[in-house]
């Protein structure tokens, strides 16, 4: 397993793959059980302010290829969702990214302030969760200013490093990951889901999900994630996790070789099951043996674009 | 592929003022313990428990609790609804002498577990309780698989006076059972743990459900983490045993505990 052992922003993994925000991060407890499944990091369920219920049911639906959701940001509030990271961290010392949701720099900045005071050891901006348009409008991932604004303000204030997720439904990413990189964010994560899409069932001519629209995730999206994090890596200068569609060995090797240090898995989890982790590790590993890397930090890396 | 499929109501049965069977023809090829999640698309996806499973026809049993099922007592026969699955763990069929404990519209799911006892072999005690008579289920359908059956309510309005639990209690001291299976409320699950704790048994739990493939984690189970869609419904003995929020609390839409 030391094979696999990296480095993130100055704290020790014991495995690149990152548990993304949204998937099994409802509780102390849901992080756990991921840890003991071979996750080297783990990330909260996106945190607003106050307590959210989501969208009702249905929320999510599979088609070939992968799967639309719209949760519509679950989450039991900061102070709730922070407690639940504190009693994790009493059981782990796995890194945890806390994932925090706002639609402006006050709320970001007021969430900041709590999470400077939890066990969370990087704080992630949710700038692109796409399945509350009616709610909140565009994605604030979207506009240059925005994310500059937000980012530049939690960075002055947080104590710890500080990640800007990003969304794959834009035309410009990599001049939104600069925008994020000047304005002093430490990573980035990419990508959110994407889309949206719909899927309709067809006898009672409805939409399935309640929310009508849903991100994409799962393997239909591997491509366009590693793409949009070539092209991203190609400009930036900060570590980029990769995620989006990774379901095996293979597809986080190609995510190392776009340009990512840590690789996200989410969706995953349903095809192979919570072992998907491990399995994962495993994987990677073999390929390593095979092709004589000693170290998962000597993976080539594609050729940046000019 | 996570399969969905939409089809009308082919029957509905009235078990009690608030309690109501749907039947659909479809080979659902489920186990006992399993659920479905179903759907008109009017706003809210909910878990079932599976009370009759055969080859071309299942039923799911259901209370009339809130909004989703307030909208679904409206409905007629060749109504459409919409549902995936089965999915979760199923009870583990025990070839001997085995006891079921059940409370209220928790009980129904033990029809589709006795039928699949009965074609094992295995020889059956089943305890069926409610709070009152009105809100009793399945006592009929359980009549017609034979087996040896107490109905129990709270207020003694039909069968013996007692909960579930009192009787279970009543029948270990005087009888020997090789595997007890409960599902019921989740109070009466937890009075009766010290009941059992020399019997193995598995326990049918409930916890609010979003996703039901084990992906958003808004079922997990404190300190495991286990998901109830897909390591449960069903739990074993050597999992209940470790679970911290048993008869303590559960978690809301939201994530956020709120207690018993
Ligand atoms: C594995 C499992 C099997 C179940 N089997 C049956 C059954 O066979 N018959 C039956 O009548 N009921 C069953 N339930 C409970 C049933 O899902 C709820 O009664 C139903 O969802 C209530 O919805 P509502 O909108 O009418 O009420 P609401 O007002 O929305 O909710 C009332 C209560 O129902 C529970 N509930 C609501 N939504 C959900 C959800 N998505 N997941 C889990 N619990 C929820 C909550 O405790 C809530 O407080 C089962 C639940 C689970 C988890
Ligand atoms: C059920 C579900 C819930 C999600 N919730 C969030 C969230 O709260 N915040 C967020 O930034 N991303 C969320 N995402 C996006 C994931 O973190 C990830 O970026 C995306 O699913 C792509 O990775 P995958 O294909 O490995 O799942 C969610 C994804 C899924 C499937
Ligand atoms: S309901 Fe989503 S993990 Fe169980």
């Amino acid at each position: 397993m030391n094979k696999i052992k990296t480095e993130f922003l100055g704290a020790k993994v014991s495995s690149p793959l990152v548990l993304p925000a949204g998937v099994m991060g409802m509780s102390f407890s849901g992080l756990n059980y991921c840890v003991e499944n071979g996750i080297g990091v783990v990330t909260s369920k996106s945190l607003t302010l106050v307590e959210r219920s989501g969208h009702n049911g249905p929320v999510i639906a599979e088609f070939e290829g992968g799967f639309i959701n719209a949760m519509g940001l679950c989450n039991p509030g900061i102070v709730e969702g922070l407690a639940e990271i504190n009693e994790f961290k009493q059981h782990s010392d796995t890194p945890v990214i806390v994932s925090v949701f706002a639609t402006n720099t006050e709320d970001f900045i007021e969430l900041t302030n709590y999470v400077n005071k939890s066990q969370g050891d990087f704080i992630e901006l949710n700038l692109s969760c796409p399945n509350v348009f009616d709610e909140f409008g565009i994605p604030l991932a979207a506009s240059k200013d925005k994310v500059a604004e937000i980012v530049r303000a939690v960075k002055e204030i947080s104590t710890i490093p500080v990640i800007a997720k990003l969304s794959p439904n834009v035309y410009n990413i990599s001049e939104i990951a600069l925008v994020a990189e000047a304005a002093g964010a430490d990573a980035l994560c990419m990508i959110n889901t994407v889309g949206p899409g719909m899927l309709i069932d067809k006898k009672m001519v409805k939409p399935i999900l309640s929310n009508r629209t849903g991100g994409l995730s799962g393997p239909c999206i591997k491509p366009i994630a590693l793409r949009l994090i070539h092209e991203v890596y190609s400009k930036v200068n900060i570590p980029i996790i990769g995620t989006g569609g990774v379901t095996n060995g293979d597809d986080a090797i190609e995510m190392i070789m776009a340009g990512s240090t840590l690789i996200g898995v989410g969706t995953a989890v349903y095809y192979r099951g919570i072992e998907v982790f491990d399995k994962i590790n495993q994987e990677m590993i073999k390929f390593m043996d095979e092709e004589n890397y000693a170290s998962i930090n000597d993976l080539p890396k594609l050729e940046k674009l000019k | 592929m996570d399969e969905r499929y939409t089809l009308p109501i082919a029957k509905i049965t009235k078990e009690t003022e608030d309690i109501n069977t749907y039947t659909f023809k479809h080979n659902l090829g489920a186990k006992p313990g399993q659920f479905i999640m179903l759907t008109d698309f009017e706003g809210g996806e909910k878990p079932f428990s599976i009370s009759v499973c055969s080859e071309t026809e299942f039923s799911v049993t259901i209370k009339r609790i809130g909004d989703f099922t307030t909208r679904l007592f409206k409905k007629n026969v060749g109504d459409l609804m919409s549902f995936r699955g089965a999915y979760g763990s199923s009870f583990f069929i025990h070839k001997k002498r085995v006891l079921l404990v059940g409370g209220g519209y928790a009980v129904p799911t033990f029809y589709f577990l006795a039928k699949t006892l009965i074609e094992n072999g295995s020889e059956i005690t089943l305890i069926n309780g409610s709070r009152t008579k009105s809100e009793h289920v399945f006592a009929d359908k359980f009549a017609t698989l034979n087996i040896r059956t107490i109905n129990t309510t709270d207020d003694g309005s039909f069968g013996e006076k007692g909960t579930s639990v009192d009787i279970a209690d009543r029948l270990l001291e005087e009888e020997k059972f090789d595997f007890v299976y409960a599902s019921g409320p989740e109070m009466m699950m937890k009075a009766l743990q010290p009941v059992i704790s020399d019997n193995k048994y598995e326990f049918l739990f409930e916890r609010y459900m979003k996703c039901a493939i084990g992906i958003c984690g808004n079922c997990t189970m404190d300190p495991l983490g286990i998901r109830l869609c897909v390591e449960g419904p069903v739990l074993p003995k050597e999992k209940v045993e470790q679970l911290s929020e048993f008869g303590k609390y559960h978690r809301k839409p939201s994530g956020s505990r709120v207690n018993f």
